[in-house]
């Protein structure tokens, strides 16, 4: 496999008052590649993922988003922002915005494209997430898991490189959580490149590439699903996903 | 006699303030309600100097009555540009009136869910632009209610104006009490003017805040 | 009215605020005279709630005494006159600012206002009067017999002034002085018993005793210190040579007399 890397992080820190929630985090994502990050809460996977899109300005290290260095003091960070989609736990649809409207703000206001345009993207990608007939309704309307679908399709309207979801489907009633990881796993099969936080196992297993075990702000291990799951190497990884499999259910994307 | 037939022909006489009084709200609202936004949005987003100047704008006016902005308004800035009495009456309505909606409209920013701002980032906004197009559409909605009271508060205190010489329909109440000393008579028919003008205008907000409600 | 306090205080402001830059309007030798001929227009502030000084009649026009009288000076000045009417507290100010070049609202020289601005030739002088109910016992055979009395006054008035200069220290309490933005609303209390005594100008006294059936209790001159004057911009020496210059002829004429006559002033 030659493909390309979208996305390298080096030896990247972060406190907050003199509290070290990433402790030198280094790993790097290959173009269609779908990594899934787990860990106990607390660990620092959200503030990652924050980092990674520079909401949040990581203390020490560098990220690379393919050949851009974007710790860079010089960096345009509304730039690079946009083709790095993320999509939050509680969604955070523009409220104001019909769904239509919450995807194609971004393309107007910040691609310049024009209205039409827009909104023949804006009504694909809300194709894209199954949602065309819903184009008109406000957020107030749409249940959980339309909103965070629509909030996908927001983000990918943007054209992202890379796609980070921060526990995409942890505000949502178990009933609706499948409706949002069948999307994503179809995203996944277009070969969007993803970086997932997720407490989903089954989705860890069935649709990842890799998965990243964090606890305490630093990589334990990582590795393809199968070897995490039956051949970790490490005893406390062997028990998170233990614990975290009978909290959760082994529900798999699809079966909802 | 009758009362009534005094009150009928006072009508149109104190109605033909009603222009003024109507020029000078409009006015004073407008003037306020750009300048409170903008004062709003430098309090809760500006740099510490911004943040310091809204902020002492707004206590210093709010603590100044509004009577005492208006005659300083009037013939100190009057000095260096020559408005009309109309004029610099409306605007320093509105520069007071500015101070009182800057808080209204930052307390309906910060309502405003800070995840909002977060997303707007998120897809490569500006700060501008999100405050543009994502805060602040919000937190108008939001403000329709306590701005709406500022609005009936304005619509009164636009008879203050009349201290230098505009003859909006409290002036012109006073005129017909000095004439026929019936003062019951002529500031009965100016308060069935400005409460009809009060209701209109609380009736048109509240069509536009059920019209643009935003559930959340 | 609570906000006439809020005025005074904002006069004073602008008092200190404006004293520190000087203004320089005049322009020609003939100073600020030369400024309004030129521009063919004599700006005059009033107060129109104080007939039949100034008021607005029904026809929405400016009528009274001191408008006829501002009027024929302008027809003798060879311009137009245009009045503007304001809250009489704002009316020093407002000469003082030139937002108007005089004014006329059956104002009296005074040390205070004589501070401020300039003033020219009385061209009246009137009397003051001491209103009571028409039930009233109060019988007053001089000013000072209102000593201990309510009494109310004009806000910013010379009455005022000397309600607080003189009856004030000789017993009256300063409870009981109670100051009105118009003198209607005095006249309309003392019938409806609220307070003894109105204290103001004879003529409008005169004329609000006869509309609501109140009673003149005492006519005086021992309060008057000035005749009514014209208030001007300080140091205009021109203009106000002018305009004393026209107040004579119009003394001399009998055009004052018959204005006096108009409106049935005593």
């Amino acid at each position: 496999m030659s493909e390309q890397t979208i996305l390298r992080i080096e030896n990247l820190h972060k406190a907050f008052q003199n509290t070290e929630v990433i402790k030198g985090i280094s790993f790097e994502i290959q173009e269609r590649e779908v990594v899934v990050i787990i860990g106990p809460s607390g660990t620092g996977k959200s503030t990652l993922l924050r980092c990674i899109n520079l909401l949040t300005r990581p203390d020490m290290g560098r990220i690379w988003l393919e050949d851009l260095e974007i710790t860079a003091p010089n960096t345009k960070v509304d730039q690079v922002r946009q083709h790095i989609g993320m999509v939050f736990q509680d969604f955070n649809l523009f409220n104001h915005l019909t769904a239509l409207q919450n995807v194609t703000i971004g393309m107007t206001k910040v691609l310049k494209m024009k209205p039409d345009e827009a909104h023949q993207k804006g009504m694909w990608e809300l194709e894209r997430v199954g949602l065309v007939d819903k184009a008109e309704s406000y957020p107030a309307q749409l249940s959980g898991g339309q909103k965070q679908r629509v909030a996908i399709a927001r983000a990918l309207g943007m054209n992202p490189s890379v796609m980070l979801f921060d526990e995409p489907t942890s505000a949502l009633d178990p009933e609706l959580i499948g409706e949002v990881l069948n999307v994503m796993q179809k995203l996944a099969e277009e070969g969007m490149t993803m970086l997932v936080v997720t407490h989903e196992m089954g989705f860890a297993r069935e649709v990842s590439d890799r998965i990243i075990f964090m606890e305490n702000g630093d990589i334990v291990e990582q590795g393809p699903p199968k070897k995490l799951f039956y051949n970790p190497e490490f005893e406390r990884t062997r028990d998170f996903l233990w614990k975290i499999t009978e909290l959760y259910g082994k529900q798999e994307p699809g079966e909802a | 006699m009758g009362f009534l037939q005094d009150l009928l022909r006072l009508f149109p006489y104190l109605l033909t303030g009603i222009g003024i009084t109507i020029g000078v709200t409009v006015i004073a609202l407008t003037t306020g309600f750009t300048l409170g936004v903008l004062l709003a949005t430098l309090r809760v987003y500006g740099g510490p100097a911004s943040r310091w100047f809204a902020a002492t704008y707004s206590l210093i006016i709010r603590a100044v009555p509004v009577i005492v902005v208006i005659f300083i308004l009037f013939f100190v800035i009057a000095r260096f540009v020559d408005l009309s009495p109309f004029l610099s009456g409306s605007i320093a309505l509105g520069l007071a009136s500015g101070a009182y909606q800057s808080e209204v409209f930052r307390g309906a920013i910060l309502s405003v869910p800070g995840g909002q701002m977060m997303a707007a980032r998120a897809i490569g906004m500006s700060r501008s632009k999100a405050i543009r197009y994502i805060v602040l559409p919000q937190a108008m909605r939001l403000a329709i209610p306590p701005w709406s009271n500022e609005a009936a508060i304005v619509l009164k205190d636009s008879s203050l104006v009349y201290v230098i010489g505009v003859a909006e329909i409290l002036r012109r109440a006073e005129y017909v009490s000095a004439r026929t000393l019936q003062p019951f008579l002529a500031f009965g028919a100016a308060a069935v003017i400005y409460f009809a003008l009060t209701f209109i205008t609380n009736r048109v907000l509240d069509y536009l805040e059920r019209r643009y409600k935003i559930l959340m | 009215m609570k906000h006439k306090q809020y005025l005074i205080i904002a006069v004073l402001l602008m008092t200190l605020l404006l004293s520190a830059c000087a203004s320089n309007t005049g322009s020609s030798d003939e100073g600020y005279l030369g400024t309004i001929k030129e521009r063919g227009k004599l700006v005059v502030g009033t107060s129109a709630d104080y007939p039949p000084y100034e008021s607005v009649n029904e026809a929405g026009e400016f009528a009274g005494y001191d408008m006829d009288l501002i009027r024929e000076i302008g027809k003798r000045m060879g311009v137009e006159v245009e009045i503007k009417d304001m809250a009489f507290d704002a009316l020093i100010a407002a000469v003082q600012e030139k937002k108007v070049d005089v004014v006329i609202a059956a104002m009296q020289s005074s040390p205070e206002r004589d501070e401020k601005v300039d003033f020219t030739i009385p061209y009246h002088y009137q009397k003051d009067a001491f209103l009571v109910a028409a039930d009233s016992t109060i019988v007053l055979n001089k000013a000072m017999d209102a000593a201990g009395h309510s009494i109310g006054v004009q806000t910013g008035t010379i009455q005022e002034q000397w309600t607080l200069d003189n009856l004030v220290p000789a017993g009256t309490s300063e409870d009981q002085v109670f100051r009105y933005e118009r003198v209607d609303q005095g006249a309309l209390d003392v019938k409806a018993g609220r307070v003894d005594l109105l204290f103001i100008n004879a003529d409008p006294a005169a004329e609000l005793a006869a509309e609501l059936g109140i009673k003149v209790a005492l006519v005086t001159d021992e309060t008057v210190i000035g005749g009514q004057s014209i208030a001007l911009p300080e140091g205009e020496k021109q203009l106000q040579d002018e305009l004393n210059r026209i107040l004579g002829e119009m003394e001399s004429d009998g055009t004052l007399q018959q204005l006096l006559e108009t409106w049935g002033i005593p």
